[in-house]
């Protein structure tokens, strides 16, 4: 297993598309590490340059500590599970497994000891004299797993490998890679667009946007503290809700201007955004954080119009607008109901909110100077 | 009962659209080829132009028993095989080679693309004319690298592979290119697979690209083949199978027994052999193409 290091990578395609931009990483041995980001925000690419099968254009990677980057892919000794699996198509999934054992020049004992092993683990025993044709798509997905494993690399990287499956079946197989993780202990890099697969695999999660790194840090890490505006909203369906306001003196402390409305701001909060009085702000809160009831106290009212009542079974989310028309999404339990069109009044646990700057997207630390 | 109805008013409205090119078809297609079944049934010569003596199959065993028959068959197989596994291989590298190109794609095609234009007439006149022993331009640049003239359609050995190099000029872009769309359609996706699995340049090629192509490549090599038995022009304006019978393939055989020999009944004894087996390789085309879908 091994430590995988991204020293200032950038990746520029012709002639000025920056697809990856000063990537600076270590992902430790025998982590799950999560590459997270919208399509053409560089963590594809950024994969493909661990893999060797883009070149960067600038930077280092290392692998344990050895620089790869003129390495040719097959000598950095990582696999790959592509999203679209590439099996080979005129192959039996036996000699898909075997492949690049035998390109390796193993023996043909150990090969066969290998293939059984790993198809006996994934299941996928019954499937070996088929062509990948006569597989469904989750049985693909096994074999160029098994593919991967077979030759026992030092690490993983996985490429959207369980995008192309539907999502009972993405869900199945989150599951077995977590279980995977755990039984063999391998580095792995996962490339995802899908904050559900991010948050629930990932032992620290990197997100990314227009080929840069914007925060790194264990999922819950990630969940409660973003950096900026762009995680904050990235993050969670339905995301934090993020609203201009602004920083207005109110009762001797500090409150947030909603509009008409004025969120007293948690005295814990007010030395730290003390600074930003009378400035320009972007007030976030998630929707869980906000109840349609007082609650044991604290919680601070907001009153709201109900523009749609999304009832999903265990919960329900509320699409409510303000007296100025903005949205907003709360989470609520499964017994809420309400017509649409009337007021509501909602209870806020400011405790759990954050500001931003307005310019820079920034969080702006809730302690500390100020 | 309604759409029932109607499908048979569109089906009676589009026969009446192609009639007239099915009736054309009809006239040069079908009766020129049921005149051949039929004449091959009779004693039809051009001495006797008439189709008084039913002779059965005769024609068939006399054409079978024709003197220089084997001649011109082992011609035509040496001819086939030559020029068909030449393109093959050249068309195959070009393909290859073009298939990696990105600047200057269209101007490749387009010189690809001229010597397919031609008429194989014009080609053959083309080199019959610099190949020509004494006046050609090819014996005189030859002759000014120190080269002495080649007698290109003169001698029996020269004359074959001349015929087979023209064969190759005119149709080996037709090789190049659909083995270019060929490649061109593969997916990406198993080739870098390979590059992770440390398959070399040769080992992807014939791990990877050979087996995936094998579909591309036998309608390629079939459709030349079907081509390439049928091969007149060529012979007929270069060497009328000559010297000898160095280049006397099969369908300038046919066509010397109808007009040298004068007996159409025999030779179209043999075109309707040609026929079945050019339509028995062209069935199991189809059906292998069908195989693949």
């Amino acid at each position: 297993m091994a430590q995988i290091t991204l020293k200032n990578l950038g990746k520029m395609f012709p002639p000025d598309v920056v697809a990856v931009a000063d990537v600076n990483l270590t992902i430790g041995d025998g982590e799950f590490f999560v590459l997270l980001g919208p399509s053409g925000c560089g963590k594809s690419t950024t994969l493909r340059m661990i893999a060797g099968l883009e070149e960067a254009t600038s930077g280092d990677i290392l692998v344990d500590g050895r620089r790869v980057n003129d390495d040719d892919p097959a000598d950095r000794d990582l696999a790959i599970v592509f999203q679209n699996y590439a099996l080979y198509p005129h192959m039996t999934v036996a000699e898909n497994l075997a492949f690049g054992l035998k390109l390796r020049k193993v023996a043909p004992t150990e090969i066969t000891s290998r293939t059984a092993a790993t198809s006996r683990m994934l299941g996928i025993e019954p499937l070996l004299k088929r062509k990948p044709r006569e597989l469904s798509g989750g049985q693909q997905q096994r074999v160029a797993l098994g593919r991967a494993l077979v030759r026992q690399p030092k690490a993983f990287l996985f490429d959207e490998p369980l995008s192309n499956l539907d999502a009972k079946l993405r869900a199945t197989m989150r599951t077995e890679l977590i279980k995977l993780h755990q039984s063999l202990g391998a580095t792995i890099v996962h490339v995802t667009h899908d904050q559900v697969e991010a948050m629930t695999m990932g032992q620290r999660i990197c997100i990314m946007k227009d080929g840069h790194v914007v925060q790194v840090g264990p999922p819950m890490e990630v969940y409660r503290n973003p950096a900026d505006t762009f995680v904050a909203g990235f993050l969670a369906s339905p995301p934090m809700n993020l609203l201009d306001a602004r920083v207005v003196d109110h009762a001797g402390g500090l409150a947030v201007a909603l509009g008409e409305a004025r969120l007293a701001v948690p005295g814990a909060f007010n030395g730290a955004y003390g600074a930003w009085r009378d400035r320009d702000v972007v007030f976030g809160i998630r929707p869980e954080d906000m109840h349609d009831g007082a609650g044991p106290g604290g919680r601070t009212p907001l009153d709201v119009r109900v523009v749609a009542v999304e009832a999903l079974g265990p919960e329900v989310v509320l699409v409510a607008a303000l007296a100025d028309g903005r949205e907003i999404h709360a989470r609520l339990g499964p017994g809420f109901v309400a017509p649409i069109g009337s007021q509501q009044r909602l209870h806020l646990d400011l405790g759990a909110m954050h500001l931003f700057d307005r310019e820079t997207r920034k969080a702006i630390a809730q302690r500390g100077t100020g | 009962m309604a759409a029932g109805a109607l499908a048979r008013r569109d089906q009676r409205f589009g026969l009446l659209l192609t009639a007239p090119g099915l009736a054309a078809l009809l006239l040069v297609v079908l009766f020129p080829l049921g005149f051949a079944v039929f004449t091959s049934l009779f004693d039809y010569t051009l001495v006797h132009p008439n189709h008084d003596t039913f002779v059965g199959f005769d024609k068939y065993v006399e054409a079978w028993n024709a003197d220089y028959l084997p001649d011109a068959l082992w011609t035509t197989v040496k001819f086939v095989v030559a020029s068909v596994v030449i393109e093959f291989v050249i068309g195959f590298s070009v393909a290859l080679a073009l298939n990696r190109v990105t600047r200057f794609k269209n101007v490749y095609y387009i010189i690809l693309l001229a010597p397919l234009l031609m008429n194989p007439v014009v080609v053959a006149q083309l080199w019959r004319m610099i190949l020509h022993s004494e006046l050609g331009i090819m014996n005189y640049v030859l002759g000014m690298i120190g080269i002495g003239k080649i007698n290109f359609l003169g001698d029996p050995v020269a004359a074959f592979w001349t015929v087979v190099l023209v064969d190759i000029w005119h149709q080996v872009s037709f090789m190049a290119i659909l083995l270019l769309a060929g490649l061109a359609a593969l997916p990406r996706e198993p080739y870098e697979a390979a590059r992770m699995d440390g398959a070399s340049a040769v080992q992807t090629f014939v791990h990877i690209t050979l087996p995936l192509m094998r579909p591309v490549i036998a309608v390629a090599l079939l459709l030349r083949l079907i081509f390439a038995i049928k091969t007149f022009d060529i012979v007929f304006i270069m060497t009328k199978g000559g010297p000898g019978t160095a280049t006397d393939l099969i369908s300038y055989f046919i066509y010397r027994s109808a007009f040298f020999g004068l007996d159409v009944g025999r030779a179209s004894a043999m075109s309707v052999a040609l026929l079945l087996i050019v339509l028995a390789l062209t069935i199991y085309l189809y059906r292998y193409m069908k195989s693949l879908a």
